[in-house]
């Protein structure tokens, strides 16, 4: 069954105020900006984004990542990932 | 080659026998001991002979924002604490933080043990799915330089990153590398120290080396007893001390209180055993020490011994100091408070030594009923002496690897 955008968006919520003690960030900011969310927490974030997903990402598809900013950019990035491995 | 004088300025430890100048002064006067029965853990503790640990009982109180914590095990969570406080207590312009002309010296034994154990747990688990559980930090927070480089993180920091890791000579060397950093004009100010958090490993090496106290597991504050009949063995400890290290002239101008002044340093080694103390090596580094501070034994008026309780360690000093000082210097062994707290002795028995020279008083080497005779030659201090005057000190350390220390501390008299 796929995963739909809002069971993410909680998933990842649950993960930043837990991980990031970041609160509810609004969808389209900028994560680096607004909360100094820099490459140190990206790579904990995949590690719990694969966990989400229930599968391991490969380098490839980890290196995707490396331009997304937004909580909305990380939902398009594991849609994406989802239907790929569908 | 310019030499230029360095001054303290500044300084704080988080010690078993208390956190800052004034509980740790009251603690010396009045021979309070800061050694507990070792706390069980999961993996070790159930196992070692010793059950004495120099433990920080109290809560310490940390307000750190989450971009600095996330990079922190224990240990740099002491030394950024330490360090915090240092800074705060010395007031320097916040440019000058950013210069280019502050460094750090620190560092501590591992790393941070506590962490280093979670990635052997997470490897060693026999599931494949747990190699990418090991979290990206995780690295970062058990370098062995975690330390220095959160300090510079956390503070903005930008000069040199000296993290010479020597086991028990680590604070010492810190302290003393900063020193020479500036007395060479490479940099203007340092942050000295170093740090070790609660860990059983280190426990169980010296467990295993027959060289842990074990008799006085059932009275914690009557061990480690140095240079004392009884003793029998070390006690390991965890706790952390920084200094503030600057050139004289601009501490002067900028107006900072000045507390002291290194005048030397030496370090050598043994050339030889990694593990055996060596009176040889110990007198050569004392020596050269004396000659690095310009002075002579006559002129040294308390020694700090590297004083571990250990049966023979405490001999080979002892017949290394009086070789060189005679029966003269009185001789403390802080250690005999707190325990050994590996790493970072060195920067905190040297604040001590401070603390002795400011408040001009000298504690005694606890649980020192009855002297052993092959120490006897040296000028024990078994009471407190509360009206010192002590112009200069020497701060002796030494370590697993045949590594030797001696810092000499001066009283700034204005």
């Amino acid at each position: 069954m796929p995963l739909s955008r809002e069971s993410i968006i909680h998933d990842l919520n649950r993960i930043f105020k837990e991980n990031f003690e970041i609160e509810d960030p609004d969808p389209d900011e900028n994560l680096s900006q607004a909360y100094e969310f820099d490459s140190i927490d990206a790579i904990e974030l995949l590690v719990e984004i694969e966990k989400i997903l229930g599968f391991n990402l490969t380098q490839e598809e980890k290196k995707q990542a490396v331009e997304i900013r937004t909580i909305n950019q990380i939902c398009d990035y594991m849609e994406g990932l989802a239907e790929d491995r569908a | 080659m310019v030499e230029r004088r360095v001054v303290i300025t500044a300084g704080s430890a988080i010690t078993p026998i208390g956190h800052g100048k004034a509980n740790i002064v009251e603690s010396l006067k009045n021979g309070v001991s800061g050694v507990k029965p070792l706390r069980r853990d999961d993996l070790l503790s159930a196992y070692i002979h010793s059950g004495v640990f120099g433990t920080v009982d109290y809560p310490v109180e940390y307000d750190f924002d989450r971009r600095f914590k996330k990079t922190m095990g224990p240990v740099a969570f002491y030394a950024c604490q330490v360090v915090r406080e240092v800074l705060a207590e010395a007031g320097l312009d916040p440019d000058f933080i950013g210069s280019g002309r502050l460094g750090v010296a620190f560092s501590s034994t591992h790393g941070s043990p506590t962490v280093q154990r979670g990635i052997y747990r997470q490897f060693f688990s026999g599931s494949s799915e747990e190699y990418s559980s090991v979290n990206a930090v995780d690295y970062l927070k058990s370098m062995v330089h975690t330390t220095a480089v959160n300090i510079t993180k956390m503070f903005g920091i930008t000069g040199r990153v000296i993290a010479s890791s020597t086991a028990c000579t680590t604070g010492s060397q810190s302290i003393g590398f900063g020193y020479e950093t500036i007395k060479f004009g490479l940099q203007d100010a340092m942050v000295c120290g170093a740090a070790d958090e609660y860990d059983t490993t280190t426990v169980a090496v010296f467990d295993n080396l027959l060289a842990c106290s074990t008799a006085f597991n059932e009275t914690p504050h009557l061990t480690p007893r140095p240079f004392e009949e009884k003793r029998d063995g070390l006690v390991v400890a965890e706790g952390a001390g920084a200094l503030l290290l600057e050139e004289y002239e601009f501490a002067r101008r900028r107006g900072a209180k000045i507390l002291g002044e290194v005048i030397g340093f030496s370090c050598g080694n043994n050339g030889g055993d990694l593990i055996l103390p060596n009176a040889n090596g110990i007198k050569a580094t004392l020596l050269t020490g004396l000659e690095s501070a310009g002075i002579g034994p006559e002129d040294v008026d308390l020694i700090s011994a590297h004083a571990t309780g250990t049966k023979m360690g405490d001999v080979i000093e002892a017949q290394a100091m009086s070789k060189i000082y005679g029966d003269r210097p009185p001789v403390v062994a802080l250690k005999s408070y707190m325990g050994h707290t590996m790493g970072a002795c060195g920067a905190i028995e040297a604040l001590m030594t401070l603390y002795m020279m400011e408040e001009g008083f000298i504690a005694p080497t606890l649980n020192l009923e009855k002297v052993d005779k092959r120490c006897a030659m040296i000028r024990h201090v078994a009471e407190l002496i509360p009206d010192a005057d002590i112009r200069i000190a020497a701060v002796q350390n030494f370590a697993f690897g045949g590594v030797n220390t001696c810092l000499f501390l001066k009283r700034f008299d204005g």
